[in-house]
């Protein structure tokens, strides 16, 4: 077993030489890096659009967006320690588990890091936390559009990736307080679990169809709910008697937009929310206080609120959703 | 290179290190054996002591009863954990890839069900913040329990009886069956200390997070494995040492921050642990100075 052992010799002082060379790479710019949940997924693949554009259009600045590449919160975690340890001036993180970051973020903060988060508003240890819109409005917005379809009459449902997903819960929660004032409108079998899973969203559908035969309005929590729906929908033929909004992805949801089965989604753009978050981590290097009403030039985020978040730092939100339907899902590659 | 750059790394090291040994006791054991089921059953512990812990001691009466009590449940819940795989592996004598996959899926759906599959907060305590991520003496404290755990672990495999039969047993089972060994029991003490160093993984985890959740460090398992044959543990048994092991963990997690340094991608590092894998197995297969013609050898026939 000697020659084994001297190979794990020979790999330990490689790496560790390794680690000396590689320490000695700096640059004056200031960096920003942002930390997304996974690298490849066409989400964040388009994030990293919005935050490379960011480093080019401002001098003085480097941006570059890492993550893992499997979606794991202890992975996320490791790559966060190894940025601190880097001494990198500004962190834009999407949290895959906000609490797991915890301890970490408090400890890049006390290393003077800015810690800009986003869809993280129960985060405690972050300075500005961006949410691209209130979940409530948001789902008062697919409500409004249901409502309008449907000529404020009849029956209607709600889906969620799972009770456990509190954005998706706060949209189904807003949809039902909208539709409130509508006395013609029924909610039945309200926050279907779709658990994240188009299949399963289809299987749900056509049960409710079958319960419910006059059922006319569906509300999509998770962004493939609407694909599942779209899908019974369409298999019953109900393209045209049926109101289908929800999240979504325009590629994704494109053959439903297409045929009627789905009427419309709306998402945020993560371009945006990713060129917003290096925008906010660069006025938050330059001590710049962002207020309620500040106009941070990208569409959807030009009358922005700020509200105190759960700890020290304060949440920024903007009202930054994108409507698409069958005449403009392909200006969207994503 | 910073001392908080080597401090950064020293306090992620203990968690994946300490399931590297449990996987290494499992390996050394023969028959194939293997333990999967490391990081299901940290994060199984973490839960199941977060939940009962508060009832015990609050956190805010005594910090350190609580975690205290946190450990011990979560230790607990280990030897529970650990004699399961026991019990199936030595005394029912089903096979440890198969048993440790079952055990896996069955500790993950048990901490998804009690926790409704959502993160569990602990909040920032003080005291086990400070032992999750504070140095003391310029060491991570997590660190330095991971370093002390390796050394009763060598000192156990070396002179006690357990660790010797268990190398025995390990190159030859028939054999040592017949030399009057109590193999069964000797299966399940193994698997029973890999659950013990899972859950005190898991209490480290807990402090280093603030939190506790069912689907923390998934990728751990393969790379336990991988700090375990780099180490040269046999997969076929009856060889591995502790201090391989503690080395090989350290050097893939300097690997490890030199990929994130370099700014090499997430996805070239899987494929690397994966060649490395392989490379080290092949490593302890072949006889490489076989391939070297005679006279680069240096000597003559």
């Amino acid at each position: 077993m000697l020659k084994n052992n001297n190979l794990l010799l020979a790999s330990f002082v490689a790496s560790v030489a390794m680690l000396g060379t590689g320490a000695a790479t700096a640059q004056d710019d200031k960096e920003v890096v942002t930390v997304v949940k996974v690298t490849g997924e066409n989400w964040f693949t388009r994030m990293e659009e919005g935050v490379t554009l960011y480093g080019e259009e401002h001098d003085g600045i480097g941006t570059r967006q890492v993550g893992p590449a499997r979606a794991d919160a202890a992975q996320q975690a490791a790559i966060i320690e190894d940025l601190i340890s880097q001494e990198v001036d500004a962190l834009a993180i999407v949290p895959m588990d906000p609490s797991t970051l915890e301890g970490v973020l408090r400890r890049a903060m006390g290393r003077g890091i800015a810690v800009i988060t986003h869809e993280a508003d129960s985060l405690q240890n972050t300075q500005l936390n961006l949410e691209a819109f209130d979940n409530a409005e948001f789902g008062a917005h697919f409500a409004e559009d249901i409502a309008e379809c449907m000529g404020h009459e009849g029956q209607w449902t709600s889906f969620v990736g799972s009770l456990g997903s509190l954005t998706h819960v706060q949209w189904a929660d807003g949809g039902e307080e909208y539709m409130a004032q509508f006395p013609e409108m029924e909610l039945v079998s309200p926050k279907n679990e779709s658990f994240n899973d188009a299949n399963r969203a289809y299987e749900l559908a056509k049960e409710i169809l079958r319960a419910y035969p006059d059922i006319k309005g569906f509300q999509g929590g998770s962004a493939i709910d609407v694909i599942g729906i779209g899908r019974a929908v369409e298999e019953a033929g109900l393209e045209d008697e049926t109101c289908v909004y929800g999240l979504g992805l325009p590629q994704d949801t494109s053959a439903y937009l297409e045929s009627g089965a789905v009427d419309g989604i709306a998402f945020w753009d993560p371009k945006d929310a990713g060129y917003v978050m290096n925008i906010l981590a660069d006025k938050f290097l330059n001590g710049e206080e962002i207020k309620t009403g500040d106009d941070l030039g990208v569409s959807g985020y030009e009358d922005v609120t700020v509200t105190d978040g759960p700890g020290e730092g304060k949440i920024v939100r903007g009202q930054a959703w994108v409507d698409v339907d069958a005449s403009n899902w392909s200006d969207y590659p994503f | 290179m910073t001392l908080y750059n080597f401090q950064s790394m020293g306090t992620q090291i203990p968690e994946l290190g300490l399931l590297a040994l449990g996987v290494m006791l499992a390996m050394i054991s023969g028959r194939g054996g293997i333990d999967l089921s490391g990081i299901a059953l940290a994060n199984l512990s973490g839960v199941v002591a977060f939940m009962i812990a508060p009832m015990i001691i609050a956190p805010a009466v005594s910090p350190v009863g609580f975690l205290l009590s946190f450990s011990a449940i979560a230790l607990g819940v280990g030897v529970i954990g650990g004699a399961i795989n026991g019990m199936l592996i030595g005394y029912a004598g089903m096979t440890p890839i198969i048993v440790t996959l079952g055990t896996q899926l069955l500790f993950t759906g048990i901490a998804v069900g009690v926790t409704g599959g959502s993160a569990l907060q602990l909040g920032y305590i003080p005291v086990i913040d400070d032992f999750g991520n504070m140095p003391l003496w310029g060491v991570p404290r997590t660190f330095g329990v991971f370093i002390l755990i390796a050394l009763a672990l060598a000192v156990l495999l070396r002179y006690t009886r357990f660790g010797v039969h268990l190398f025995l047993m390990g190159s030859n089972a028939t054999a040592a069956r017949f030399a009057g060994m109590r193999v069964k029991s000797i299966l399940f003490r193994t698997y029973l200390l890999a659950g013990v160093l899972a859950s005190i993984a898991g209490i480290i985890i807990a402090a280093r997070t603030s939190s506790v959740k069912w689907d923390y460090g998934t990728s751990y398992v393969l790379v336990a494995i991988l700090i375990a044959v780099m180490a040269g543990v046999r997969p076929e048994g009856g060889y591995g040492r502790v201090t391989c092991v503690v080395l090989s963990a350290i050097a893939l997690q300097l690997l490890s921050s030199f990929f994130n340094f370099m700014q090499i991608s997430n996805f070239f590092r899987d494929c690397a642990w994966g060649l490395m894998l392989l490379l080290f197995l092949a490593n302890t297969r072949v006889e490489w100075s076989d391939y070297v013609p005679a006279i680069l050898r240096g000597r003559g026939e």
